[in-house]
């Protein structure tokens, strides 16, 4: 018997080249448990997130922002039971964040650092400024691509006078760049180290 | 430069200064290579939380660390049509001559309009801090050109339309 008759359909295709035999196999590193990395952290549900926003919102309406950007960064939401409890618990975060006036800013975030524990609650507000900027800018892009099907005719020579077309994203570019303000200023007050910390713990916000 | 261009530009600088820690590692699942983990990413352990830094929508930074490189991305402004034509083809120009520019990845990732690939052998090579200046004023840089490029298509269209219109005087 020849061996090219051992040959079927599916030995001679190469589709098996493609398979990825590393995730098969359990001491591969690919299938590191990344669990592993961090202390296991409490589930928190969309109820305890609500709770914590509206006394972080009972703390804003009686003037006292720092003690809601506090309480904000003592509870940071690491497990969230599903993706609302984290969304809403960014958007506690951000509109305590925006009710800061520019001002205020850095005496806050010295009186933050200098309290015990203020290093890890700076940490915590940076994680949630980087997920801030993420968030938005997925959320919006993914609902308004950039395709030239979505775009309008413009008028050749003229186009440079018409309306900016980016000026639906003015609203999320407010947004923006209070959270690139409050970053400077968290690097200034941190330092680089914060930075480092945020993309190093494996305690996701 | 613009009132909110600055303090993007200066929190993707600390953004590439802190993320720009890079060591040798091997490959941890083929022997005696050397892979950059973030293009692997064959060992979860090793790759570090993403960063994004935005200015709004359509201006954004992503930044993949891991162990022994780091993967910038950036989305150019494109305001237009006009705009993203010349952003695609601008882009592509650099692209093809990638190796020149020994960080620029030849492929953008999705949704990203061009991407730079910083290994430790670039930043043993090269002097980290040159290398955030360098990504730094590429992005001033492509704004500009982007800009002054699409005045200069829309003179010419201009000019073209009169010329050929002239005989219909």
């Amino acid at each position: 018997m020849s061996i090219i008759r051992e040959h079927t359909a599916a030995t001679l295709s190469d589709a098996w080249r493609t398979i990825n035999i590393d995730a098969l196999d359990p001491d591969s590193s690919s299938n590191f448990d990344v669990s592993t990395l961090h202390p296991p952290q409490p589930e928190i549900t969309e109820a305890d997130v609500r709770q914590l926003a509206s006394q972080v919102r009972q703390l804003l309406r009686g003037g006292d922002a720092e003690g809601a950007l506090r309480s904000c960064l003592e509870a940071p939401v690491y497990n969230a039971a599903d993706a609302l409890a984290a969304e809403l618990a960014l958007q506690t975060v951000t509109e305590v964040l925006q009710s800061i006036k520019a001002s205020e800013m850095t005496p806050m975030l010295r009186g933050i650092y200098a309290a015990p524990g203020g290093s890890e609650g700076l940490d915590v507000l940076m994680k949630y400024l980087y997920k801030g900027m993420a968030a938005t800018s997925s959320a919006s892009g993914g609902s308004a691509p950039r395709t030239p099907t979505r775009m309008t005719p413009q008028p050749t020579g003229l186009s440079q006078f018409s309306g900016r077309p980016g000026a639906s994203a003015e609203s999320t570019g407010g947004a923006m760049s209070v959270l690139l303000s409050w970053h400077e200023k968290v690097v200034e007050v941190a330092g680089l180290g914060c930075i480092g910390r945020v993309m190093t713990d494996w305690r996701r916000v | 430069m613009s009132q909110s261009l600055r303090p993007y530009l200066q929190a993707v600088r600390s953004s590439l200064t802190a993320a720009l820690c890079l060591s040798n590692f091997a490959s941890q699942t083929t022997e005696r290579h050397n892979v950059p983990e973030v293009e692997a990413r064959t060992s979860p352990e090793v790759l570090l939380t993403p960063l994004t830094v935005a200015r709004n929508e359509n201006e954004r930074v992503l930044i993949e660390p891991s162990i022994n490189s780091i993967r910038i991305s950036i989305k150019i402004k494109q305001a237009d049509e006009i705009e993203h034509i010349l952003v695609h083809k601008f882009t592509r120009f650099l692209t093809q001559r990638a190796e020149s520019f020994f960080i620029l990845r030849r492929k953008p990732i999705k949704g990203y309009d061009i991407s730079f690939l910083i290994t430790n052998f670039h930043t043993e090579e090269m002097l980290k801090h040159k290398l955030v200046d360098f990504i730094i004023q590429f992005m001033e840089e492509v704004d500009k050109e982007i800009s002054e490029m699409k005045l200069f298509l829309n003179a010419r269209a201009r000019f073209v339309a009169e010329s050929f219109l002239t005989p219909f005087d």
